[in-house]
């Protein structure tokens, strides 16, 4: 027994740089980005109002940038109004012996809730997104973000005022993405090298597209409607062995200068998650 | 006391500059120094090894929290914290009795910058090692551990060098 106290004793420091590194790696390791507890990430309520001051001190460097975004929204919300009443005026009454449904036209499922963006990384391996909504204003896991541009994340984290998303600027993150053109569908991944640029290699040999064609989402996932602008065609490749494309993709946001994003809240999801959760 | 006082103060300021500025940076999408763990490299030499273990394991945690990044740098820091004092025995020869704070004074101007710029090495080659955690696409990688090591120690070094006037 007292030659163990005096081992124990001998190597203590090593002993307990050991425990402290198996900790550390465990982190590491159980770290799948999805199931971790909201205390250890920067949605935790001190860390993000923390984050908020300082995002008040320097949000002003942005509002250039905010508000030209906050205009180009304005005039497409302007166009689809004008768009929208001229279909309201040529839309016909409808045939007396229709069945009335109560069912909500589509378009109507969604509602989207504004929030800001309070920490941002680009230039990490595994970036996140610290946004200032949460539970109370009805953010929930799994919903998509965008912006005026395009597809920006989902959220991974939820806490009463705050919010992590995961964007598409981290590997753990796949967006199910297809070509308006043809409809052809791939996940979208980005590889860790270039903020600007993700991947897109789900594209099998035959299909026929070209530079510049644009990739949206596709609508099959919980979290985004159909139509979301991803990012476009920049350069392809395919090696006369493989049975896919290796597509680079120019995202549409800039994530460098996030400031306001909108959170895609599907009003159906519980519903539609039931159900596809029975067929399993 | 004014030493425990000015180590607090120090290591609040690192964290909050660590988290709130330097993180941000944003240069050539490869640049992020990390200059915390420089209040490691700062304690004294003398300083008891259990105690510098726990304190970089907190440092480092309290940095993960900030930067969602996990236990990351609790790894990185704890192996440059255990590493140091094997470090200073290589490049210095302290006498057994004295326990000089690291500086450029106390070691001498090459020792010192041999020092810095070995552990920041360590602790960036782990992190940016366990931040990818693969070997895929390890020239880009390396190219991250070794421009951020250069930056870092710049960095760090500058700051020593300003503290000494």
């Amino acid at each position: 027994m007292r030659k163990l106290f005096a081992f124990l004793a001998k190597y203590s420091v090593l002993i307990l740089f050991i425990i402290l590194e198996i900790i550390s790696f465990s982190m590491v390791v159980n770290n799948d980005g999805y199931q971790q507890s909201v205390f250890f990430s920067s949605g935790n309520t001190v860390i993000a109002s923390l984050y908020k001051v300082n995002n008040s001190i320097f949000e002003y460097f942005y509002l250039k940038k905010a508000n030209e975004g906050l205009a180009k929204e304005n005039i497409n919300l302007q166009n689809e109004l004008a768009n929208l009443k001229l279909r309201l005026d040529t839309l016909t009454t409808r045939p007396t012996d229709d069945v009335q449904t109560s069912s909500i036209d589509p378009d109507l499922e969604i509602n989207y809730i504004l929030a800001k963006v309070i920490n941002n990384s680009t230039n990490k391996q595994l970036n996140y997104i610290t946004l200032n909504k949460g539970i109370r204003d009805g953010v929930r896991k799994d919903m998509g973000v965008i912006n005026e541009d395009g597809v920006v994340g989902v959220v991974s984290n939820v806490s009463e005022k705050f919010a992590v998303v995961i964007p598409i600027l981290n590997p753990r993150i796949h967006i199910n993405g297809k070509f308006t053109k043809n409809n052809y569908n791939g996940f979208v991944n980005w590889d860790g090298v270039d903020y600007r640029f993700a991947k897109l290699n789900d594209i099998a040999r035959h299909v026929i597209f070209s530079k510049g064609d644009s990739l949206v989402t596709s609508g099959y996932s919980h979290s985004f409607p159909e139509g979301i602008l991803i990012g476009t065609v920049d350069d392809f490749n395919i090696e006369e062995s493989d049975a896919y494309f290796n597509i680079q993709v120019k995202l549409a946001v800039n994530f460098r200068t996030l400031s306001y994003v909108k959170l895609v809240d599907y009003l159906n999801y519980k519903e539609r998650l039931n159900l596809e959760s029975e067929m399993e | 006391m004014k030493m425990v006082l000015q180590n607090i103060v120090s290591f609040i300021v690192l964290v909050l500059l660590q988290v709130l500025v330097l993180n941000n940076i944003h240069f050539m999408g490869y640049v992020n120094p990390y200059i915390y763990v420089l209040f490691i490299l700062l304690l004294p030499v003398r300083f008891s090894r259990h105690f510098i273990l726990i304190l970089a394991f907190v440092l480092g945690l309290l940095i993960d929290i900030f930067s969602n990044t996990y236990g990351i740098h609790a790894f990185s820091t704890v192996l440059v914290a255990y590493l140091r004092p094997f470090a200073i025995n290589l490049f210095t020869n302290i006498e057994e009795d004295t326990n000089p704070i690291p500086s450029f004074n106390s070691f001498g101007m090459f020792a010192f910058s041999k020092y810095v710029i070995t552990l920041v090495f360590i602790h960036h080659t782990s992190f940016f090692l366990l931040e990818v955690f693969s070997f895929t696409a390890f020239g880009h990688t390396l190219l991250r551990i070794v421009l951020n090591t250069l930056i870092t120690t710049i960095i760090l070094l500058g700051i020593c060098a300003v503290k000494r006037e």
